[in-house]
């Protein structure tokens, strides 16, 4: 890698606003034949620059089994994401990656899948969600269990309506507060661990979504008898480079942007730090 | 503390002598290549590296600038992309540096310095702009014959004379340098007059003046292995680090002057028609250098920084992952540190399990 720190110039094809604070991006490299060679695993991210504020990483929240779209859904939460919240369709940004591991699709061939999200923490998880879907064949039974604060709080809305409508998977979804019309499951999402059977041995559960959601997730997968390589979860930490130079995402010895963002929880629990 | 090299077995022609009123005219010539940067009392007196003008400022006797040559591969603010808009969109494009340089009179200290953070570059995902620059700096240390106040390079087997990290090596000989050649590109720097060939007396004196350089420093005061074991293996209570946290000021200036340390911060900064993407300078003990956009911060309290610190310093995942130990026992920090949190206070509460302060 000559230029490490060298974006690409994109333009935003397409937006979508999932919620009142957080908007999905549909991204396309100027350089046609950039666009159409560009390759990323799910799980993976990018650093996205909005030029004069700098660039943050956000996780691939497309699945490259789609490989027209390079989308990533992005809350509205400090400087750089207020300044890209505030640009237009055809407005350019910097696109630098793929960073970090991703996935490991291959070992999830022929596994049972178990996606269990919170919040913002859906978006990692849709990219290898759709990678899945669309080789459906090769994999065993599939599950979705997605809570957010409320209704509202939910992401790809018209995904989930598409997702509960197929017949090959089970997707289950809470939200902490209901509001009026909601009807559905109220309560965290490890209540809905209850509501359905879960078969631990043959099972991969990928967990992504706030810390504290994280720690009563993995404690119950456990509890229920999941082993610790079986489940696989992203961390984040602040991050600068991307490319495991600038330090600012260590944990022990390890960084996140190369090590990671992927770990299983066994490697989680032996970071030192 | 390592055996006195063979003299016998070492290869004459490497071994160069200059004498001393020939050092002028050298460096004026290595001026005509290249940048020559080098020790020079500034205006206030204290010794800095930087652009040599005049060959008579160099300064090679006793002593080491506080701020060591790692801002010539490693700017405090390095612009490392140009942003620029125009009316066809933006356009980017990377900045490099790679004009000829010669570091001269740099202490062993910072060329081990210098070849921990060129190993860091090199490793995993290569920063080549990085390498591009750092590999058109030609290295020339002074060897120390007498010890420097704080520093403890014997501890790091970083000094007092070169290992690594150098082109040519200079020893004080009284009234002429001996010149090692220590690359090809060294070799050639000291090839041609007014260089001469050293006698088989001027390499014994020299391995004499190490040996004496080495006895100088006396008894160890950083036992960096006896800390890596503790450290390496969670064995340092939570407690020892919480009562070293008042001792830090929270000034960064230890990760500033030392010369491994290589955090660092991406900003934009704005420019005609565009930005200056720069890589800047960034302190680890800084609580904002791990806060997130949510507000949550991994390493709120000073505690938790300090041990951060020195996890990388001298843990053995990190001399795993870095290739050495991340000091070189220059003595900086020691200088610079408004408490005492420096190296060898650290380490001594490490392997005692005791602070004093």
């Amino acid at each position: 890698m000559g230029d490490l720190f060298l974006p690409e110039v994109a333009r935003i094809a397409s937006m979508r606003d999932e919620t009142p604070d957080t908007r999905t991006f549909a991204l396309r490299l100027r350089d046609d034949r950039r666009h159409d060679s560009f390759s990323f695993r799910p799980g993976q991210f990018l650093e996205l620059s909005v030029f004069g504020f700098g660039e943050a990483p956000f996780c691939f929240a497309s699945s490259p089994t789609r490989p027209d779209s390079i989308e990533t859904t992005v809350r509205r939460t400090g400087q750089l994401t207020n300044a890209l919240h505030t640009l237009a369709v055809g407005d350019e940004v910097g696109l630098r990656g793929p960073c970090g591991n991703g996935f490991d699709v291959e070992a999830a061939r022929g596994k049972d899948l178990l996606f269990v999200g919170g919040g913002i923490g859906l978006p990692p998880l849709r990219g290898l969600i759709w990678n899945v879907l669309d080789e459906r064949d090769r994999f065993g039974r599939i599950q979705i269990l997605y809570g957010a604060r409320t209704p509202t709080d939910l992401v790809y809305k018209d995904e989930l309506r598409t997702w509960a409508a197929r017949g090959d998977l089970e997707l289950l979804v809470t939200v902490d507060r209901g509001e009026s019309g909601w009807t559905g499951n109220v309560g965290m999402v490890p209540t809905l661990f209850d509501k359905t059977e879960l078969r631990p041995a043959t099972t991969l559960a990928y967990v992504c979504g706030p810390p504290i959601m994280i720690k009563f997730v993995v404690q119950d997968l456990l509890m229920r008898g999941f082993a610790e390589e079986s489940v696989i979860s992203t961390l984040e930490r602040m991050m600068q480079c991307g490319v495991g130079k600038c330090n600012h995402c260590a944990i022990g010895h390890c960084y996140i942007c190369r090590d990671g963002p992927v770990f299983n929880f066994k490697q989680i629990r032996e970071l030192v730090e | 503390m390592r055996p006195a090299n063979d003299v016998q077995g070492r290869d004459p022609g490497a071994s160069r002598l200059l004498v001393k009123s020939d050092l002028v005219s050298w460096i004026r010539r290595l001026m005509d290549d290249a940048e020559v940067i080098a020790p020079a009392a500034g205006a206030g007196g204290d010794l800095m590296f930087g652009p040599v003008t005049d060959p008579a400022s160099v300064w090679l006797g006793p002593g080491n600038p506080l701020q060591p040559p790692k801002q010539f591969v490693l700017p405090q603010t390095d612009p490392i992309v140009r942003i620029e808009r125009n009316g066809g969109g933006v356009q980017v494009s990377s900045i490099s540096d790679e004009r000829a340089r010669v570091i001269f009179g740099m202490r062993s200290c910072d060329a081990r310095g210098m070849a921990y953070l060129r190993r860091m570059q090199a490793t995993d995902l290569p920063d080549d702009s990085y390498l591009r620059r750092a590999d058109r700096i030609a290295v020339v240390t002074l060897a120390c014959t007498t010890p420097c106040t704080l520093g403890f390079c014997v501890c790091c087997d970083a000094g007092p004379f070169a290992r690594d990290g150098h082109d040519v090596q200079l020893v004080d000989l009284g009234d002429r340098f001996l010149a090692e050649g220590a690359t090809e590109r060294g070799r050639a720097m000291v090839a041609d007059a007014p260089f001469r060939p050293a006698t088989q007396g001027d390499v014994v004196r020299r391995d004499e003046l190490e040996r004496e350089a080495e006895r100088h420093f006396g008894d160890e005061s950083a036992h960096l292995g006896a800390a890596m074991r503790r450290i390496s293996t969670r064995r340092v209570a939570e407690e020892l680090w919480e009562a070293m946290s008042p001792w830090c000021f929270e000034c960064g200036g230890c990760n500033f002057i030392c010369p491994t340390c290589y955090c660092f911060s991406v900003k934009d900064r704005c420019q005609d028609h565009g930005w200056e993407r720069c890589r800047t300078w960034d302190s680890c003990q800084y609580s904002a250098f791990t806060l997130e956009a949510s507000g949550h911060n991994p390493r709120e309290r000073r505690k938790e920084r300090i041990k951060r610190r020195f996890f990388h310093k001298v843990s053995a995942q990190y001399y795993q992952r870095d290739g050495a130990v991340g000091c070189v026992g220059c003595g900086r920090c020691v200088q610079t540190c408004l408490g005492t949190t420096d190296m060898p206070a650290v380490v001594a509460a490490i392997r005692k399990g005791v602070w004093h302060g």
